[in-house]
C-alpha cells in the first residue's frame, strides 16, 4: 500500500445514501487540501440490491481508488460480507450492529439511532460519514457544519442523530487516522461535470440528450443550471430526434451537443453520418458502459472504441478523441467543440462510466479552454460547399439574403442534389481532404501524454490511464506510459517511434481493441495485453501485479 | 421571374400532385412576404422521397434531412433561432412510419414548426410500395397480395396528439391550399397541413379525391366537432379542422431567450464555471 492514501468504503443498500456519503467523505479530504479519488459502485435498481463508495486520498495527485480501505463502513449485512476481508493491514469496519450481530468490527447501532426519526432509511449515510469523522479526528462542531451543509433537508434531526452516533462510536475510534492537511483546496467533480463544463467554456448553447446511463448525470447537470450557465437543455422523445434537432440547431449557428451510451448513440448513427455529409460541426459525448446491447449499464467498460471510430455510413471524417482525467475531459470537451466547428465535421468524446461518474480533486485553469470563432463567410456570391484548397467552406448562417442549403444527397456546391459524376467526385474528395486539413492542425496540438521516460512502454488510453498510473505509484515502478488523447485521427506522427519497441497494452476490453488499433495504424505490436472486462476499474495493486508479470 | 425557382431540373413525373403543392408553398410565401416576413426568414426542410425533391426546386434555406426527420431537423432549427419561421415537408411514410414519433411529440409539446404533408398514399420514389395511408388491399411489390392493414388517419392522430393547428388540403384547390399554409405558417405553435396528393404513377386519386373533396363552410367550434369531421369517410372535408391558442415550446422552455442571438459571451460562462468549481 502506497504510504499516505488513506481508502474509506461505505456499503449499503441503494436507497440509504451510501453515494451521498463517499460523495461527502471526498469532499471532506478535498477540504483538507488533500487529492481524492472517489469511485462508486451501483446497480441498476433504485432500492435494495448492494451500493458501495470508495474514496482513496492522498497528499499527493491520486487518480484511483483502492480497494482495500482502511476504514469500512458497513450499512447492512451484505455490506459487511462483500467488503470484511477489504480491509488494509490495521484497517477498521464498522458495522451497523442493527443487522448483524458477533463478528470482528465495531458494532454501532445505526439503525436503532435512526428510528428515532422520520424516514430512518435517509440517515444512514449521515451515520456513515459521522463515523468517518470520528475516525478521522473531527471535532463535533466541524461535524456539525458539514451535516448542516451537505445534509440540508431536516436538519435539526440530521444533526441530532450525527452527534449520538458520534458519542457512541468515538470512544472506539478516536482519532485512529489522523490524516495531514495538503498543499490546497480543490475542487472535487466528476468527468461528466467535467465534460458539462468544458463544453460551456467552450460555447456551448444546446444539449440534446434521451437518458442513458452512464451518460445521464451530464443531461441532469446542464438542466439544473441551463439558465445559469445560458446552456438550453433539452430531452427529446428519443436519440433519433436528438441528434436531428442537434444538427438543426448547428445550421443555425448554435453550439449543440448530444450525449449517449452504446445503444441510444447506435440509433445516432444515421444522423451522424447526415453530420458529415451537410458538413454539420456537431459535438458528441459516448459515455461507455460494458455492453453488447443492454449490456451492464452501470457499470464501465472501453468496448466502443471501434463503434466510434467507425460510426456511420458512407466515407467521411470524424474526429475521435478520449480524456485520461477528469481534469483533461474538461480542456479536451472545449478543444473538441473548437475542432468539430473548426473543421465542420462531426466529433465524438469518448469515455467510460469509470470517468465518467467517478469523482477527482481538480486543477482547472479555465483560461486554457479554446474558443473558436468559425471561417465565416464574408463577401460576395455564397456556396456552402464551396470548393476549397483545404476542403474547409466558409460558413454563413440565416436570416440572410443568401441562400444556404444543406444537403444530406451528394450535392454540387451551392447544396442542390446531384448525380453528376464529375461533381460526385469533387464533393467527396473535398470532404475527405479536410481529414489531411485535420492532421496538419492537429500536428500544432498536444495530442499524446507520455508519463515517464525510462522502462518498459506502456499504451493505454481514456479512463484507464488513470488507473494504470495510480497502479505505477502504488507497485513503486518505473515506466514509460503513452497515452494518445485523440484515437481518429490517430497521431501517428507522434506513435511512430515506438514501431519496433514491445510494448503493453493496457485496456478495458475483451478483444484488445486499442491493441489492434495500434498496430493497424503504426505497426506498433504488442507483447502483452492486460484486459479487464468484468465492467469494474483495473485496481491498482492488482494491476501492478499484472504489470510486473509481464515485464 | 420565379425568384422562388431554382436552377434544379424538375423531376416529378407529369401531373404529379406535387406540382401544385409547389406552387402552392410559392403563393403562400409570397402571400407571407406581402403581409411583412421577410422570406430569409423561412427555414425548410424535406425527408426522403418524391416530396422532398422540393427543397431542391425552392430558392429558400434549410436542409435537405433523411428519412422521417425533418420534423426534428425544424424544430432543432427553431430553439437555436426562434426568430426564425422554419416548414418541413414530409411524406406520409415520412411523417407517418419512420418519424412519427417526431411528429406526434412536436404536436405534444407545441413546437412552432410547420408541417406539410404529401399524402399520397403510396411510396413513390421506391417504386409503389404501399404505405401508412394505403387503402387496405392495395397492392404494391411489397404486397402483391395486397395490404391487409388499414389506413392511419393523419387528422384524428394529430388531434389526439394535441397539434394547436390542423387542416387538409389538396392541390387542384390551389389557392385554397396556398391560404391554409400561409395560415400554418403563422400560426404560433405546431401546424399541420395534410394535403391529399395524387400520385400519377402508382396511386393515381384524382378522380375519387375530385368527387370527395369539400371545403369546409366553417371552423369546427369544438375538438369533437374537429374529431368528427377528420373521421368521415363519405366526404373529405378541406380547410383548417382544428385551431387553438397555446404557447409554443421554446417559450415555455426559456421564455424570450434566443440561444443563437443571445449565446452567453466567454468572460461570464468563465465566471460561471469558476464559481460551479467552488461550490
Amino acid at each position: 500500500m502506497q504510504e499516505g492514501v488513506f481508502t474509506f468504503l461505505v456499503g449499503g443498500k441503494a436507497g440509504e445514501g451510501v453515494k451521498k456519503a463517499g460523495s461527502v467523505a471526498a469532499g471532506i479530504f478535498a477540504g483538507m487540501g488533500r487529492w481524492a479519488f472517489e469511485m462508486d459502485d451501483y446497480q441498476s435498481l433504485i432500492r435494495g440490491g448492494h451500493n458501495f463508495s470508495i474514496v482513496s486520498t492522498a497528499p499527493r495527485k491520486i487518480t484511483s481508488h483502492y480497494m482495500k480501505a482502511d476504514l469500512v463502513v458497513a450499512l447492512d449485512r451484505r455490506s459487511y460480507d462483500a467488503h470484511k476481508d477489504d480491509l488494509t493491514d490495521g484497517g477498521t469496519i464498522v458495522y451497523n450492529s442493527d443487522t448483524l450481530s458477533d463478528v470482528e468490527g465495531i458494532g454501532v447501532p445505526l439503525t436503532r439511532e435512526a428510528k428515532k426519526y422520520p424516514k430512518p432509511d435517509l440517515r444512514m449515510g449521515v451515520g456513515a460519514v459521522t463515523i468517518l469523522a470520528a475516525s478521522l479526528g473531527l471535532e463535533k462542531d466541524d461535524l456539525k457544519k458539514i451535516v448542516e451543509y451537505e445534509y440540508p433537508r431536516d436538519i435539526e434531526n440530521n444533526i441530532n442523530y450525527a452527534m449520538a452516533i458520534y458519542d457512541i462510536v468515538y470512544p472506539e475510534i478516536k482519532s485512529k487516522f489522523k490524516l495531514d492537511a495538503g498543499d490546497k483546496k480543490r475542487p472535487i467533480i466528476s468527468g461528466n461535470q467535467a465534460i458539462a463544463l468544458g463544453a460551456e467554456a467552450g460555447g456551448l448553447d444546446l444539449y440534446f440528450a434521451y437518458p442513458m446511463t452512464p451518460s445521464s448525470p451530464l443531461l441532469h447537470y446542464l438542466a439544473k443550471y441551463s439558465k445559469e450557465l445560458g446552456v438550453v437543455t433539452v430531452h427529446p422523445e428519443n436519440e433519433i430526434g436528438v441528434i436531428n434537432m442537434a444538427i438543426g440547431s448547428v445550421f443555425c449557428g448554435a453550439k449543440a451537443m448530444v450525449g449517449s451510451s452504446g445503444g441510444g448513440f447506435a440509433l445516432m448513427q444515421e444522423a451522424f453520418s447526415l453530420a458529415g455529409m451537410v458538413e454539420a460541426p456537431l459535438f458528441c459525448y459516448l459515455g461507455s458502459r460494458l455492453g453488447p446491447s443492454t449490456g451492464v449499464p452501470t457499470y464501465t467498460a472501453q468496448g466502443d472504441l471501434k463503434f466510434a471510430l467507425h460510426q456511420g455510413q458512407g466515407e467521411f471524417p470524424r474526429i475521435v478523441a478520449s480524456p485520461g482525467s477528469i481534469e483533461e475531459a474538461f480542456n479536451l470537451s472545449s478543444e473538441m467543440l473548437d475542432l468539430v466547428w473548426r473543421f465542420q465535421t462531426p466529433g465524438i468524446l469518448l469515455s467510460e462510466k469509470h470517468l465518467g461518474e467517478s469523482y477527482m480533486t481538480v486543477d482547472i485553469d479555465v483560461n486554457k479552454a479554446k474558443w473558436l470563432q468559425p471561417l465565416m463567410h464574408e463577401k460576395g456570391e455564397y456556396k456552402r460547399y464551396l470548393d476549397t484548397e483545404n476542403g474547409i467552406s466558409p460558413l454563413l448562417f440565416p436570416p440572410s439574403k443568401k441562400l444556404i442549403k444543406w444537403d444530406s444527397y451528394e450535392h454540387d456546391e451551392l447544396g442542390i442534389t446531384t448525380e453528376n459524376p464529375e461533381m460526385i467526385a469533387e464533393m467527396q474528395g473535398k470532404r475527405n481532404r479536410k481529414t489531411e486539413t485535420i492532421v496538419d492542425h492537429m500536428k500544432t496540438l498536444h495530442t499524446v501524454n507520455i508519463y515517464g521516460d525510462k522502462g518498459p512502454v506502456i499504451f493505454t488510453y481514456g479512463s484507464t490511464t488513470m488507473s494504470v498510473l495510480e497502479a505505477l505509484q502504488s507497485g513503486d515502478i518505473e515506466a514509460e506510459v503513452v497515452q494518445p488523447i485523440y484515437l481518429e485521427p490517430l497521431p501517428v506522427w507522434e506513435l511512430e517511434k515506438y514501431k519496433g519497441i514491445e510494448v503493453i497494452v493496457i485496456e478495458q476490453s475483451c478483444t484488445g481493441q486499442f491493441a489492434s488499433l495500434l498496430f493497424e495504424k503504426c505497426g506498433i505490436k504488442a507483447k502483452a495485453v492486460i484486459k479487464k472486462f468484468d465492467g469494474r476499474a483495473f485496481e491498482p495493486v492488482e494491476l501492478a501485479a499484472k504489470i510486473e508479470e509481464v515485464v | 421571374m420565379d425568384d422562388l425557382a431554382t436552377y434544379a431540373e424538375n423531376t416529378w413525373c407529369p401531373g404529379c400532385g406535387n406540382f401544385g403543392i409547389l406552387s402552392a408553398f410559392k403563393k403562400a410565401v409570397k402571400k407571407l412576404e406581402d403581409k411583412g416576413t421577410q422570406k430569409e426568414k423561412i427555414m425548410i426542410s424535406a425527408g426522403i422521397g418524391c416530396h422532398a425533391k422540393i427543397f431542391d426546386y425552392l430558392k429558400l434555406s434549410g436542409l435537405y434531412s433523411i428519412h422521417g426527420r425533418s420534423m426534428a431537423t425544424v424544430q432543432g432549427m427553431k430553439l437555436a433561432n426562434p426568430d426564425l419561421k422554419v416548414v418541413a415537408f414530409a411524406g406520409d411514410g415520412d411523417a407517418f412510419w419512420e418519424g412519427i414519433s417526431h411528429l406526434i411529440f412536436a404536436a405534444k409539446r407545441n413546437a412552432d414548426i410547420t408541417v406539410i404533408i404529401h399524402d399520397n398514399g403510396v411510396y413513390g420514389l421506391t417504386t409503389g410500395q404501399y404505405a401508412p395511408t394505403s387503402e387496405k388491399g392495395f397492392k404494391g411489390p411489397s404486397t402483391p397480395e395486397g395490404s391487409v392493414e388499414e389506413p392511419l388517419n393523419p387528422l384524428s392522430l394529430m388531434l389526439e396528439s394535441n397539434a394547436t393547428f390542423i387542416a387538409r388540403g389538396y392541390p387542384v384547390k390551389l389557392d385554397h391550399l396556398a391560404d391554409l399554409m400561409a395560415q400554418a405558417i403563422e400560426h404560433e405553435g405546431f401546424s399541420f397541413v395534410d394535403v391529399l396528393q395524387p400520385c400519377v404513377t402508382f396511386n393515381n386519386t384524382y378522380q375519387k379525391y375530385n368527387s370527395l373533396v369539400e371545403i369546409l363552410d366553417h371552423l369546427p367550434e369544438s375538438y369533437d366537432e374537429a374529431m368528427s369531421i377528420a373521421k368521415r369517410k363519405d366526404k373529405l372535408p378541406l380547410g383548417i379542422i382544428y385551431k387553438s391558442e397555446k404557447t409554443p415550446f421554446h417559450k415555455l422552455l426559456y421564455g424570450d431567450f434566443n440561444p443563437v442571438m443571445n449565446s452567453m459571451p466567454r468572460e461570464k460562462r468563465r465566471e460561471n464555471i469558476a464559481r460551479l468549481l467552488s461550490l
